[in-house]
């Protein structure tokens, strides 16, 4: 093998692909820009300016930070909601003029003070709450409106009583508390800002009124006419909101005590820029309490390092400027490709070289028509029966493309009923011991039809989560089969962690071991992982003497055993490979042996495209998918082996006429049935010269007491 | 002039040497001059005005910053750019990387007073600039408003008080009203005008420093009054859009704009063209001058606000008779010094 | 019935207009020289430049834009413009200039907006705040005041001079006001910025240049800009490039809205400008003559703008059902 090969393989060993691809497609990616933004701004601003990491300068910064995180805090709950308040800046020196009205000249205590300055702030948000709200007027030139308004007010106070409030001087402990002390380490306004903040993040993200909230900023119309009260949520948003900036307004005024005609002027800009480069978009929907305090850290720090490097008149608002530009325009682009680029690299395919294939020429996989005269069950009744089972009473069950499970009525089979509804697309499915059916339903999970009343019960939907995997796997996507070993324990394949169940082609383009074994514990109601990291694992079945599972990895055209007891305890190892298609479920049939469903034969296309990870890439980035390579999954066969891997014979329709494509196969009293995913019937072929009584319940719980003469 | 930067250069030359060669040279012999220079050596003036970008900060900075540099120290400017808010966040940092000095201007007497007191405490001398705060500290610079108030009002008097064929009508244009500079002059000029019955105030509003909104309110009072007889501006630079509307309104002649400023060459050159009738010039370089006297002096008593001196700068009247006698300076060769 | 039909076909323009009329019609009886011919000069003269700094915004708003870089822009080419006229360059190169200056800048407003797809309010705040930036860094050094040379000549006359009688300021706005309402009537890029506004998306697919045409709006917005400022400054013989901090963008937006021209786009013309700009200068004016306070002024105006915009949501309601989604 050349070094190249070596280099490749070890590349795709080792080099984490779809890490980036999961990354993207995370939620909390979102905020990846404005974070980013934020860091490089705090690194900057932080190393041009020698003591900004210090200390007392974090604290100083904090304490502006609390005011100034308030108003934004206010924006953001607007923005949400779909609208905008201009009028946050007058509110907050309406806000900051009152307390030291009361302060000053009313002498009111602080704690009367604070609750009247948030009254009267509240009742500006109400106005605005009102006009906006139940008016429907247009937020933008309303809040533009009171904004006005409410600074030409501030204004005529000032104006009124500036002058004999410029030289008083109030002071008291909780004042200077508020104005100059900490908790702990923390200045007062941080305090009160994590606070607000915390509560705020629960209610947005975790509570209703939070969630109607972001309906209505995500589309107005829609939560109209699913009948929330819309006018009433956008009002109390604006009454928040002008709440919260009164309160900036208070921590203001406890902090310089000064009132001038300039407090807050162009502040409704600031918290504007703020929560968008937080990556709350404008007109709603979109934001958090987590981007708003991103936002809030960038444009505090841009500011203030700006004021503070002391450069010349004009430079300051030049790199404001530029930088705004930049983290606004970054955010765009952002937002419009990340689907497009997620697209493009969520699917990472991996090195994976075929060996090579068992014949079909000669040998046991030597093509036959023995599945020519198969009998049809069912034919175009039934969608799509990807697993086929029967009961000790020799009813067949079979699901559908519908979510139902259909009961099908011995001794021909003609008549069916809906046996239960899941819901989900039933996969493969077990009987346990006390003849309940177990299935697999593809999205959903494991589910169980209780025997006495055929209640549908969900048995499990999670795992433990893997500790280093990015996307979440500890919900289960694509539950395939299941068996149940001899203690009970229940184990299920899931193919794949990285796709939903309709896109099984482009995990098969990936070929990396996506799929894992998970054990369900009925005892103690746990549900674990087993074994990682397995090539779309499909068919499962536990062995004969019960110490181990065989289980298929269909896109690795192998069946490999995981041992349950004995001294391989928790070791897997390869049984069967080198097979000419890709094996799907497993059952075992009544000599001690087992029969396993190829259900696609493998071809040289797609076995070279294999080795080509970067082509297989280049294919899914460049070209539509209906023209991607995909397995094919026309037609296959049964094949039975043994436990020591010996491929015994196999069934094949030679002409595709009858049942070309099997899934799934169950022996039963001497028949073989068959299921396959794309078909639209069920077959049956008589077995000749095998156990005529056997029946896979049997096998595995024995016969039934007083059954078996 | 000459003979100023004469003595001044001399006093380089022999500091230069004197510091260079203090070892191996023949020691000067007087004693007080080392300790002056060893407590002004290394130390940090940090400059923190409401905006860099007019006439009075520049020539104040220019001037202090000439003279810091003399002396080895260190000089940093701040430009909060008239945002009350940036500069108590450019204050407060300071605090935190405690300068020796910073000389600053109160937006209004309030919002910094607390920060003030704040960085005495901390050892911090605090010299303000033409608009005093609440507080005291190391120095205030800046002319007596209040006098300077008195004057403005006499000035009215003579111009259309009784004795006079005018309306009597004279209209006050204030700045910030809560700013030192407007706050001061308006109590001084209502102090002299409110025991008079023969002078009636027509008007007064607030421009806040902004020479449209003196416009705007000067139109305003020219439509309601054009038999208007004079009108006290707070500021020179807020009152060109008072002398350009009542230009506008074509009164030029009967309306007289009174007003107080820095005497820069733009004040001399509005005076000229009569858009200024009077103008109480407080000489912005001699106000860095000053300013730079009460540095020193805070610095060799251990700043920090041990001494607390009110620093009134002298004030003479400019009109078009004696404006080409008087010195206007040009902006620019101080705001050059500051970049 | 007959009186419910009427009043549903009164649009927010005719209701400001008729505010307007009432105002004028009282002022004229009550106001003693409120109907004297230099009043009413004065009054439109004091409105001018807000009115060709409106007939800019308009430009905008129809393609669903927003300029809140004017007054920055306005500001600090203007003072250029000065400024070199002070250290000698000719008036007219000066001028050149300074234009070429504020065109650039718009040019590159409107490339953020149409090609990097920034939201124009963000665009424009941060292009203002860049323009000022970079202005006051390396151009206008000195003290944020420019003031008028006499080598300003002939210019000057812009804001001071008279033609038989009536103020020139008049005259430069009406004519803008004119080569606007032309550029919308019957030019190609004047129907597409409605198109464009109305519906952006079916613009793009039935083939107009919606980019090209954005840009041209923020240029066309960015030559208001100068001419305004040549106004400004040479009525008071200086340009203060404070007015950058003032809330003057306000006023913009104010008059545009005011006369009825929708913020989303695609509805308004330069009737709506003219009306917003009379309802402010009557608005001003008699209060002025009224001699009420410039700050309770500003309370007033807003509370007529309020009257305006309730009015109008009242006879034309918008509900959930039909209100644009992402339209603040």
């Amino acid at each position: 093998m050349s070094l190249a090969d070596n280099i490749k393989k070890a590349r795709y060993r080792w080099f984490p692909d779809h890490i980036v691809g999961e990354v993207l497609s995370k939620s909390w990616i979102d905020n990846a820009i404005p974070f980013t933004i934020m860091v490089i701004v705090v690194g900057i601003i932080g190393t041009l300016l020698p003591n900004f990491f210090t200390g007392s300068n974090i604290s100083i910064l904090a304490r502006q930070y609390g005011e100034l995180a308030l108003v934004v805090l206010a924006m953001t709950t607007v923005i949400l909601v779909g609208g905008i308040d201009l009028s946050v800046g007058s509110v907050f020196a309406l806000g900051n003029f009152m307390m030291l009205y009361f302060l000053n000249l009313a002498e009111f205590s602080v704690t009367q003070s604070a609750l009247l300055v948030v009254l009267i702030c509240g009742s500006v948000g109400l106005v605005n709450g009102i006009l906006v709200g139940y008016l429907r007027l247009r937020a933008f030139l309303t809040t533009l409106v009171t904004l006005i308004i409410v600074r030409a007010i501030v204004d005529l106070l000032l104006l009124e009583f500036a002058q004999d409030m410029s030289m008083s001087f109030y002071s008291s402990p909780l004042w200077d508390l508020m104005g100059l002390g900490s908790v702990w380490v923390f200045p007062f306004s941080f305090v009160v800002l994590a606070v607000i903040a915390i509560v705020a993040h629960i209610t947005i993200s975790r509570s209703g009124p939070g969630w109607r909230l972001q309906a209505i900023g995500g589309s107005r119309r829609s939560a109209h006419n699913m009948g929330l009260p819309v006018r009433r949520i956008v009002c109390s948003a604006y009454v928040i909101s002008g709440m919260l900036a009164g309160i900036a307004g208070i921590l203001y005024a406890s902090r310089l005590s000064g009132a001038g005609t300039d407090t807050g002027l162009g502040l409704e800009v600031l918290a504007l820029t703020a929560a968008i480069l937080g990556g709350n978009s404008l007109g709603g929907g979109r934001g958090s309490v987590s981007k708003a305090l991103m936002g809030t850290v960038t444009i505090l720090v841009l500011t203030n390092g700006v004021l503070r490097l002391g450069l010349n008149s004009g430079s300051g608002p030049m790199v404001l400027g530029l930088a705004l530009i930049f983290a606004v325009f970054v955010d765009v682009r952002w937002m419009k490709n990340r689907h497009k680029l997620l697209s493009k690299v969520y699917v990472s395919p991996t090195l994976m070289e075929m060996p090579k294939a068992q014949s079909t020429e000669d040998g046991p996989f030597e093509i036959n028509n023995r599945l020519s005269d198969v009998d049809v069950i069912a034919l175009g009744e039934v969608e799509s029966p990807e697993d086929v089972i029967l009961d000790e009473d020799d009813n067949l069950y079979s699901g559908n493309r519908h979510g139902d499970i259909i009961r099908y009525f011995p001794p021909d089979y003609k008549t069916h009923e809906v046996y239960a509804k899941i819901g989900g697309a039933p996969l493969g499915m077990s009987f346990d011991k006390d003849s309940n059916l177990l299935v697999c339903v593809g999205g959903m999970g494991l589910y169980m039809v209780a025997k006495a009343d055929r209640k549908v019960s969900l048995v499990t939907d999670e795992t433990n989560r893997s500790m280093f995997s990015i996307v979440d796997d500890s919900r289960l996507r694509l539950a395939d089969d299941l068996d149940i070993a001899p203690d009970g324990k229940i184990y299920f394949s899931e193919a794949t962690v990285r796709y939903e169940m309709h896109d099984w082609p482009v995990d098969a383009l990936e070929s990396r071991g996506n799929g894992r074994i998970i054990c369900y514990d009925p005892a103690t109601k746990t549900t674990r992982t087993v074994v990682r990291n397995l090539v779309f694992p499909n068919g499962i079945c536990t062995a004969h003497d019960g110490k181990s599972i065989l289980f298929a990895e269909s896109w690795a055209c192998q069946i490999k055993r995981y041992w349950l007891e004995g001294p391989q305890k928790g070791k897997t190892e390869i049984v069967l490979d080198k097979l000419p298609g890709y094996p799907d479920n497993i059952n075992r049939a009544s000599d001690g042996t087992y029969w396993v469903a190829i259900m696609g034969m493998r071809s040289p296309a797609l076995d070279l495209a294999l080795k080509m990870p970067a082509f297989r890439r280049r294919m899914a980035r460049r070209i539509a998918a209906d023209q991607w390579l995909f397995p094919n999954l026309n037609i296959g066969c049964v094949a039975r082996f043994d436990d020591s891997g010996e491929v015994i014979e196999s069934l094949w329709d030679r002409y595709g006429k009858n049942h070309p494509m099997i899934t799934s196969m169950r022996e039963h009293k001497g028949w073989l049935y068959l299921g396959g995913i794309t078909n639209n019937r069920i077959g049956r072929v008589r077995l000749p010269g095998r156990e005529e009584s056997w029946t896979g319940w049997s096998s595995y719980w024995g016969a039934k007491s007083g059954r078996k003469s | 002039m000459k003979w100023n930067s004469l003595k001044k250069a001399a006093l380089i030359v022999v500091a230069g040497a004197s510091l260079a060669n203090a070892a191996i040279a023949q020691e000067t012999n007087d004693p007080f001059r080392g300790p002056a220079l060893e407590s002004l050596k290394g130390k940090w003036i940090a400059y923190l005005p409401i905006s860099a970008g007019f006439d009075l900060a520049q020539a104040w900075g220019g001037v202090i910053k000439e003279e810091s540099e003399r002396y080895g120290m260190k000089f940093t400017i701040q430009d909060p750019n008239w945002s009350t808010d940036a500069m108590a966040q450019g204050m407060t940092s300071l605090i935190a990387e405690r300068p020796d000095v910073i000389v600053t201007q109160n937006p209004d007497t309030q919002s910094l007073a607390r920060l003030m007191v704040q960085a005495n405490r901390a050892g911090i001398a605090v010299v303000q600039m033409n608009m005093a705060g609440a507080v005291q500290t190391d120095a205030f610079v800046g002319p007596d408003y209040i006098a300077l108030g008195n004057r403005l009002a006499n000035m009215a008097i003579e111009k259309c008080g009784a004795g006079t064929d005018t309306s009597h009508k004279v209209s006050i244009v204030q700045g910030v009203i809560t700013g030192g500079v407007s706050y001061f002059q308006v109590q001084g000029i209502m102090e002299v005008l409110s025991q008079r019955d023969d002078i009636e105030i027509v008007s007064s509003q607030a421009a806040d420093w902004d020479a449209t909104k003196a416009r705007a309110i000067t139109e305003t009072v020219l439509q309601q009054h054009p038999d208007l007889c004079a009108i006290l501006d707070m500021w020179d630079g807020q009152a060109i859009g008072t002398g350009a509307a009542v230009k506008q309104a074509g009164l030029a002649d009967s309306v007289s704009v009174i007003t107080s400023g820095g005497g820069a060459k733009s004040t001399c050159d509005l005076i000229r063209d009569e858009t200024f009738d009077v103008v109480v010039n407080y000489d912005a370089p001699g106000m860095g001058r000053d300013a730079w006297t009460s540095i020193m002096i805070a610095l060799q008593n251990g700043g920090g606000g041990k001494l607390k001196t009110q620093i009134f700068s002298p004030t003479y009247v400019m009109t078009s008779e004696n404006v080409d006698k008087a010195t206007c300076w040009d902006p620019e060769r101080y705001a050059s010094r500051l970049r | 019935m007959k009186n419910r039909i009427k009043l549903s076909n009164l649009s927010q323009e005719k209701i400001v207009l008729l505010i307007t009329i009432a105002m004028f019609v009282v002022f004229s009886f009550v106001l003693e020289g409120f109907l004297g011919a230099s009043n009413i000069l004065a009054l439109l003269r004091s409105v001018a430049v807000l009115g060709v700094l409106g007939l800019g915004m308009l430009i905008v708003v129809l393609g669903r834009g927003i300029d809140l870089s004017m007054v920055a822009n306005m500001a600090i080419s203007v003072a250029w413009t000065i400024q070199l006229v002070s250290t000698g360059t000719p008036l007219g190169l000066a001028m050149a200039i300074g234009f070429t200056f504020a065109l650039s800048m718009s040019l590159i407003t409107g490339i953020l907006v149409a090609y990097a797809e920034i939201p124009a309010i963000f665009a424009t705040l941060a292009m203002g705040s860049f323009i000022y930036g970079f202005g006051r860094a390396y151009l206008i050094t000195g003290t944020d005041v420019v003031y008028l040379p006499a080598s300003f000549g002939w210019a000057s006359q812009i804001g001071q001079g008279r033609l038989w009688g009536i103020p020139i300021p008049i005259y430069l706005a009406a004519a803008m006001a004119l080569l606007v309402y032309l550029f919308l009537r019957f030019s190609k890029h004047g129907w597409n910025s409605y198109n464009i506004g109305d519906n952006t998306p079916a613009s793009r697919i039935t083939g107009i240049g919606v980019r090209p045409t954005i840009v041209l709006q923020y240029m066309l917005s960015g030559t208001m800009t100068y001419v305004a400022g040549l106004i400004t400054a040479t009525a008071v013989q200086s340009m203060n490039t404070r007015i950058v901090n003032s809330n003057m963008i306000y006023d913009v937006i104010l008059i545009v809205v005011l006369g009825g021209v929708s913020l989303s786009g695609g509805r308004g013309n330069v009737r709506n400008v003219i009306v917003g700009t009379l309802l402010i200068g009557v608005l001003v004016n008699g209060m002025t003559i009224l001699d009420i306070q410039y700050t309770i002024q500003n309370v007033i105006k807003s509370l007529i703008l309020l009257v305006a915009i309730v009015a109008d949501s009242i006879i034309n309601p918008r509900d959930e059902q039909t209100g644009q989604q992402g339209d603040i």
